[in-house]
């Protein structure tokens, strides 16, 4: 692979990717998941050049709410100020760089530096520099801005706030694309929008990003890894257990049910499942006012099983019960994971008690299945040390029913994935993961390029 | 039970025993400890600074009305169905400061700090857990039982998961 510069490129990254769809053959080598270097440049060619969920617009509702969080190594700030515009800035002092906001919310008018008092208002404007009179400062100190730095791009879609430290990234709207069908499928739930429930769960697991990444798309490891999960429901359903507090999804049932999955441009992709039990959804009491509102074909879609990535960084779950999911990548084998219960604003006490329930029957990091998957990613991780073994197995699991372009759903959706998938849930495909893996190759390739001609 | 220094011995002995079960794994004397309409309940922090006060409007780690909950989670650990628990960490509880004020009607309303040092066995790294404790302890069939426990967890950002018996 060459650079257009004719220079050649600091690594050929293609050889971490076996893609010959007319051969159908889909490998992914297991230096995506250990090698200590590609992780490296993973952080500045993929999560600092792509846009990265940072929150949503009703975690900062009032003057001066904050936020914090990362796009790749960067500390990142997200503030709105006192007129209700949001900035995002970089979380960090001009002056030696200290971390302005340790707590990952809050409100304050003015940001002060604990150093040397540098401080800042809430649209990052530097409104004191201490003792500044007093500096003896040469005049090109004073010509130089001292405000904080803004995300090169911050932009948002229904709510979501994503922020991207490459300045050429195209516009937020049109990365999501097709995709927003999706997307719209769990923002558009709430006629006033979409917040998050109270309280934070937050986890690491020592394994790779992208083990997380795939996981949010794989309905194959359902069986084999929930079936603990699985029977306790069964269990409560048959009277076996007298725990009558939460019904959680009966995961047998949907089984025999159709199933597919999509692939989106930018590595996004999602998967879905007909809904059994429709009925068992929070959504489910207020979908008549959802129906009037979004129309009968979404309204039926926001009852079905949807499970949607949004590369790298943010998976749109809503297959149990409905969560955002945000990845942070810490280490090669190390990964930060944030579970959110996303739920209506102003939904009723009722229908908001049984979401948390459910939420907690199976998500966060004290769930009945949720840890299942985490330790499963440890083993993942642990099993396949680099050095002998160079490929993955099974990515090409469901490759002869995967379609190029449109299938007849996605018509009736009025959408034009890249791949379209539609059949027995048993098919349990892995062709969706191709969309991510190909994302990284283009992203890894663009990177290096770019800064191989800088 | 009149006496400060009884009642304190008689709930430092109910959580010591409730701490063994757990760290023995004798899963039926642990629910056994519980009232069957109990209250078990581990809130989530909403912030750095406050915890979630109203498990029916915000989030919690695990919160049960009623020992069905904890049934089910003792069902799955046993199950050997769930990677999770398999195999099983080994686990340390440590219960301290026992502070104790009686509610009347023979109950009790304990508060204690507790350490929990967890050892993986799948990946043989050490973790601690440490929090606070307040339980309501209430006469039951064979002496004081576990009406009501909540558990506050200081270390939220967690290592890969945490079941009842880290917590």
């Amino acid at each position: 692979m060459r650079a257009e510069s004719g220079i050649e490129p600091v690594h050929d990254f293609s050889r971490y990717l076996d893609d010959r769809p007319q051969d159908g053959v889909f490998r992914v080598h297991r230096a995506l998941y250990t090698d200590p270097e590609l992780f490296e440049l993973e952080l500045r060619y993929v999560w600092e050049r792509t846009w990265v969920f940072l929150g949503l617009a009703t975690q900062v509702r009032d003057p001066h709410d904050y936020l914090t969080g990362w796009i790749g190594r960067q500390p990142v700030l997200v503030m709105r100020d006192a007129g209700g515009r949001i900035g995002a800035f970089l979380n960090s002092c001009r002056h030696r760089g200290a971390r302005l906001c340790a707590s990952e919310s809050g409100n304050r008018k003015y940001l002060v530096c604990p150093y040397h008092g540098w401080a800042y208002d809430s649209w990052g404007r530097n409104v004191a520099l201490k003792d500044h009179q007093h500096g003896c400062y040469a005049p090109a100190f004073d010509a130089e801005d001292h405000d904080l730095v803004p995300l090169p791009r911050f932009e948002s879609y229904k709510g979501l706030l994503f922020g991207c430290l490459d300045a050429e990234v195209e516009p937020l709207e049109s990365h999501l694309g097709e995709a927003r069908f999706f997307v719209d499928l769990v923002m558009d739930q709430g006629a006033n929008g979409m917040e998050f429930v109270p309280g934070r769960m937050k986890y690491m697991y020592r394994g790779n990003w992208k083990l997380q990444a795939e996981n949010n798309l794989d309905n194959y490891h359902l069986t084999s890894t929930h079936p603990s999960f699985m029977e306790v429901v069964k269990r409560r359903r048959e009277g076996e257990s007298a725990n009558e507090q939460v019904r959680s999804p009966d995961f047998a049932q949907r089984l025999s049910r159709e199933s597919g999955m999509f692939t989106f441009r930018n590595g996004i992709a999602a998967i879905w499942v007909r809904n059994p039990a429709p009925q068992d959804r929070p959504l489910h009491r207020g979908i008549e006012a959802v129906r009037r509102r979004v129309g009968e074909l979404r309204a039926e879609w926001m009852l079905n099983l949807r499970n949607l990535h949004v590369y790298p960084s943010v998976q749109l779950a809503d297959s149990t019960s409905l969560i955002i999911r945000t990845i942070r990548p810490l280490a090669v084998d190390r990964t930060e994971i944030g579970i959110h219960c996303l739920a209506p604003v102003g939904e009723d006490a009722e229908s908001r008690e049984m979401r948390i329930r459910q939420h907690e029957d199976f998500f966060g990091a004290s769930g009945l299945a949720n840890p299942d998957d985490s330790v499963t990613y440890e083993d993942c991780q642990i099993g396949s040390p680099p050095g002998v073994l160079d490929w993955h197995q099974g990515y090409d699991r469901g490759m002869t029913a995967t379609l190029a372009g449109a299938n007849d759903l996605a018509r009736e959706f009025g959408i034009s994935p890249v791949t379209s998938l539609r059949g027995p849930f048993k098919i349990q495909n892995e062709t969706v993961f191709h969309a991510g893996h190909r994302e990284w190759l283009r992203l890894m390739s663009e990177g290096a390029s770019r800064e191989r001609r800088r | 039970m009149r006496d400060d220094a009884e009642a304190v011995q008689a709930a430092s002995a109910l959580l010591a025993e409730e701490a063994a079960a757990v760290d023995e794994r004798r899963w039926d004397d642990w629910l056994a400890l519980y009232l069957p309409d109990c209250e078990y309940w581990t809130p989530c922090w909403k912030d750095d600074d406050e915890l979630c006060a109203d498990p029916r409007s915000e989030l919690s780690h695990v919160y049960y009305r009623g020992r069905a909950g904890l049934e089910d989670r003792v069902w799955r650990i046993r199950s050997g169905k769930s990677p999770a628990s398999r195999p099983m960490p080994r686990t340390l509880h440590t219960i301290a400061n026992v502070r104790v004020r009686a509610l009347g009607d023979g109950r009790l309303e304990v508060a204690s700090n507790w350490t929990n040092h967890v050892f993986s066995l799948r990946t043989r790294d050490t973790e601690v857990f440490f929090g606070r404790y307040e339980h309501t302890l209430a006469p039951g069939d064979g002496g004081l039982r576990i009406a009501r426990k909540k558990i506050v967890l200081l270390n939220d950002l967690i290592p890969t998961y945490i079941d009842v018996y880290q917590l």
